[in-house]
């Protein structure tokens, strides 16, 4: 029997039909819990399913891995608060559309983006993980601090058009993320005897306090005045023919910025999520749209974050590498059940890989049908009066912010984040920035120490690849001014010749 | 109508999300009178994350002393701060037998990195796992044995780069002992956990990595890293075929290690219920099946000889991490 026939089979068993429904409801219902993120969910998950067999208990947690990037979106399209850091560039264009009052076209966009983005991902894992596996062999610290000061330039894309407070935000976001321990000496930097600061910021306490609470603590502020309109319009749910061609081309741009960012090791969705955005913002004939309601940004944003999915299993599979912070969990999970990870699970056990790549299948599938279904039910909870909607969404992020360490910090930190939030928004300074400084600023600085500690200057300059994206940033930064500047000169000589025409 | 069905939607969900947050926070209401002790929950505090090496091995334990003790474990993850969070937590906790603690290698090396962490501040119940450090090299490296790459690191002092965990980690601390116990002198290259520095190995940005058997030993059987020594004092059954550094002549013992404690202060009687259940736990069938299986070495050293291990332990890390450091 060849092993897809006999991989796909194994899925025919309705043990695993039940996990892979009971894994969806509960993915979803995590990932839309702001501070659950899927790593959690799988972690504590796995401590029940180490009892099943590998296939069922992998259906359970591979389900809730798919799933929970899914659920994400709904808090961040509707509250403007990221469910788990996959979704931070959801909220870019999420949240505007919702105010605009297209939320059912947002929350139907996304899902199918997501559920594209994951498809992607899964035809990757089975069709080339071990070359493309080999590939992600080669990103060492050089070449990983290569493709995160690519992503540094991202902040020009997510400042929205503001570009001066947008770049004061950014450098916040940098300042930010120096805080904590020295990633090579050790040694406490502005941690003021905190022992919670030496890990830095807790970034889903700091997302959660930037996007949500600020937006709550903002239409507090401003209901009287109504100057916030709470979202409670759905408008329509599905594209129409000409919205959906309008999402081909982010849906193009996401898959391959995503399923490249998803093979890297140790990179997820939210990097991802807000590269796929900025890609397909440069490529878009509508770009001035980004950031204020553009169906294209959700699409090439979800889709991207989504896959990377692919991408993170085909490096745990093939290299015995987590690809992300849940394939860590899950892979000790697999190593109890005697399935190891590595090149040679595909000559030994290619059904398993199957099996594997047919469950996010069905998963996937799954949990698109149902998210377009129970969009109904979200709608009625949001025509809860808006003072009930503020209580249940604070009460939520803290429960959730709490629920990552179990520590009183965490929420503090979410609630300062909230107030400078607030504060950056009063003042129209972009909060995307911030949050790309403090994710980027700690893998740049942490990349380029070790780049340098293992082989200096020359450890950067001899590798090819990070040459490439190197150069590759740099004309990122310069082209677009200089064809916009190209453009400009052409227009008034236009004009000129035209006044000398008369 | 409307209005109403809303209103009690919104209520009922208020009440769940506080019913979720009164559940984090209650404890339990257990008697104080050490005497019918246990008699009711208790809390098992892990200072890391749900998922990682440590917190399967305390959940384990964990499910397997429910057995004997007759009453439920709360595995509760308190992360934060390189485990000083946790820890300090459980130090914090009354003396009662109703919080214990996993303890790991951190538990008498935070001190030394300027964290508030005493291992002074706990009753010890007893050992359960041990994580021996490996050295390896890529599979295409030119050191066949740890004889090679001490040479070449004596030849050209720091230049031989070898990966580990992180800053301030036990592996860093490994590298630094082999080193200066094979009278070499390494790079040590800290990463951003375990995995990614197994990665940087086999991927040869580095000459070398330290890291616990049970991230080696995968990568070494199936010929992507070779790894050149176990520091430990006995061969590993997982990697039968690669000598111990004492072997190779460098006497370098140094790893990982976990183990079950309580705030000090324990009544004597609490002690023993616990210190019993934790050896039948550790000697279950289940826990060294778990255990042996992720990788990792389970052990079963009852509280007074890990106590004497603390102590001796204890005083390597001062002299390691307080000088030349």
């Amino acid at each position: 029997m060849s092993p897809l026939v006999e991989g796909f089979g194994a899925l025919l068993d309705p043990t695993v039909a039940l996990c892979i429904a009971g894994g969806a409801l509960l993915g979803m219902l995590v990932g839309a819990f702001p501070g659950v993120t899927a790593t959690m969910a799988v972690a504590l998950a796995s401590g029940f399913t180490l009892a099943l067999d590998p296939i069922p208990g992998l259906a359970v947690l591979l389900t809730i891995y798919v799933s929970a990037n899914f659920g994400d979106r709904i808090p961040a399209i509707l509250i403007n608060t990221p469910g788990t850091p996959a979704s931070i560039a959801t909220t870019f264009d999420g949240y505007a559309m919702a105010r605009q009052g297209k939320a059912g076209l947002a929350m139907t966009a996304s899902a199918f983006a997501s559920a594209w983005g994951t498809l992607v991902g899964i035809v990757l894992l089975m069709v080339a993980a071990i070359p493309l596996s080999q590939l992600a062999l080669r990103f060492g610290p050089a070449e990983m601090f290569a493709l995160v000061v690519f992503g540094l330039t991202m902040m020009i894309g997510v400042s929205g058009g503001r570009i001066v407070k947008g770049l004061m935000a950014g450098v916040l976001g940098l300042l930010l993320g120096a805080i904590g321990r020295d990633p090579i000496t050790g040694a406490a930097r502005f941690t003021f005897g905190v022992p919670e600061l030496s890990e830095g910021i807790p970034f889903i306490a700091a997302i959660i306090g930037l996007f949500g609470i600020a937006e709550v603590l903002d239409q507090i502020l401003t209901h009287r005045a109504s100057a916030v309109k709470p979202v409670t319009q759905f408008g329509r749910w599905f594209p129409t023919r000409g919205d959906w061609r309008r999402m081909l081309r982010p849906l193009a741009v996401g898959s391959g910025v995503g399923g490249a960012v998803g093979i890297v090791p140790a990179t997820g969705g939210d990097i991802a999520g807000i590269l796929g955005w900025d890609q397909a913002r440069r490529v878009s004939k509508r770009p001035e749209e980004f950031g204020s309601g553009s169906l294209e940004g959700i699409t090439a944003a979800d889709t991207s974050s989504n896959a990377t999915l692919g991408g993170s299993v085909t490096t745990t599979l093939a290299l015995g590498i987590p690809g992300d912070s849940v394939m860590a969990v899950m892979i000790g999970s697999m190593v109890v059940w005697g399935i190891q990870p590595g090149p040679s699970l595909f000559a030994e056990q290619p059904a398993l890989v199957y099996s594997i790549a047919g469950i996010m299948l069905v998963a996937t599938v799954l949990t698109l049908g149902i998210s377009l279904l129970r969009m109904r039910g979200v709608a009625k909870l949001l025509e809860l009066p808006p003072h009930f909607l503020w209580a249940v969404i604070l009460v939520f992020c803290m429960v959730g912010t709490y629920a990552v360490g179990n520590n009183v910090f965490d929420v503090v930190v979410m609630l300062v984040f909230g107030l400078v939030g607030l504060f950056l928004r009063r003042f129209g300074v972009p909060a995307g920035p911030v949050v790309l400084g403090l994710l980027l600023g700690e893998l740049a600085e942490g990349n380029l120490r070790r780049a340098l500690e293992i082989g200096g200057v020359g450890n950067i300059v001899s590798s090819p690849i990070a040459m490439t994206i190197l150069a590759v940033s740099i004309l990122a930064l310069v082209v677009p001014p200089v064809r916009a500047g190209l453009k400009r000169r052409r227009a008034s000589r236009a004009t000129a010749s035209a006044g000398e025409g008369r | 109508m409307r209005t109403t069905s809303t209103r009690i939607a919104g209520g009922a969900l208020a009440l769940v999300a506080l019913a979720a947050a009164a559940g984090c926070a209650n404890r339990g209401g257990a008697a104080e009178d050490p005497a019918d002790y246990p008699n009711g929950d208790i809390t098992l505090v892990v200072p890391y994350q749900a998922g990682g090496a440590s917190d399967l091995a305390a959940r384990t334990l964990a499910s397997e002393m429910e057995e004997t003790l007759g009453q439920t474990i709360v595995v509760e993850n308190r992360t934060g701060g390189a485990g000083s969070v946790g820890l300090q937590h459980l130090a914090g906790q009354p003396a009662d037998g109703y919080t214990i603690g996993y303890l790991p290698v951190e538990t008498v090396m935070l001190g030394f990195q300027g964290y508030d962490v005493d291992p002074a501040d706990y009753d010890l119940i007893g050992q359960m796992v041990s994580v021996p450090a490996t050295i390896a090299v890529p599979s295409d490296s030119p050191y066949k044995t740890l004889e090679d790459l001490l040479e070449a690191a004596e030849k050209k002092p720091g230049e031989v780069t070898v990966a580990n965990s992180g800053a301030g980690s036990i592996w860093e601390a490994a590298t630094r002992e082999l080193g200066q116990t094979g009278g070499a002198e390494f790079q040590p290259v800290p990463f951003d956990g375990g995995a990614p520095a197994v990665t940087a190995a086999v991927g040869g940005q580095v000459d070398a990595v330290v890291a616990g058997i049970s991230e080696t030993a995968p990568a070494h059987q199936d010929g992507r890293l070779r790894v050149l020594a176990v520091l430990a004092e006995e061969r590993s059954e997982s990697l039968a075929d690669v000598p111990t550094a004492g072997e190779e002549g460098v006497d370098v013992v140094i790893g990982g290690w976990g183990g079950i404690g309580a705030p000090t202060g324990l009544p004597e009687e609490v002690a023993t219920t616990l210190r019993d259940a934790f050896a039948t736990a550790a000697a279950s069938e289940e826990f060294t099946t778990v255990i042996t299986d992720s990788g990792n070495l389970p052990v079963n050293v009852p509280a007074d000889e890990y106590a004497a291990f603390v102590e001796s332990e204890t005083a390597r890390f001062d002299k390691l991490l307080t000088d030349g450091s």
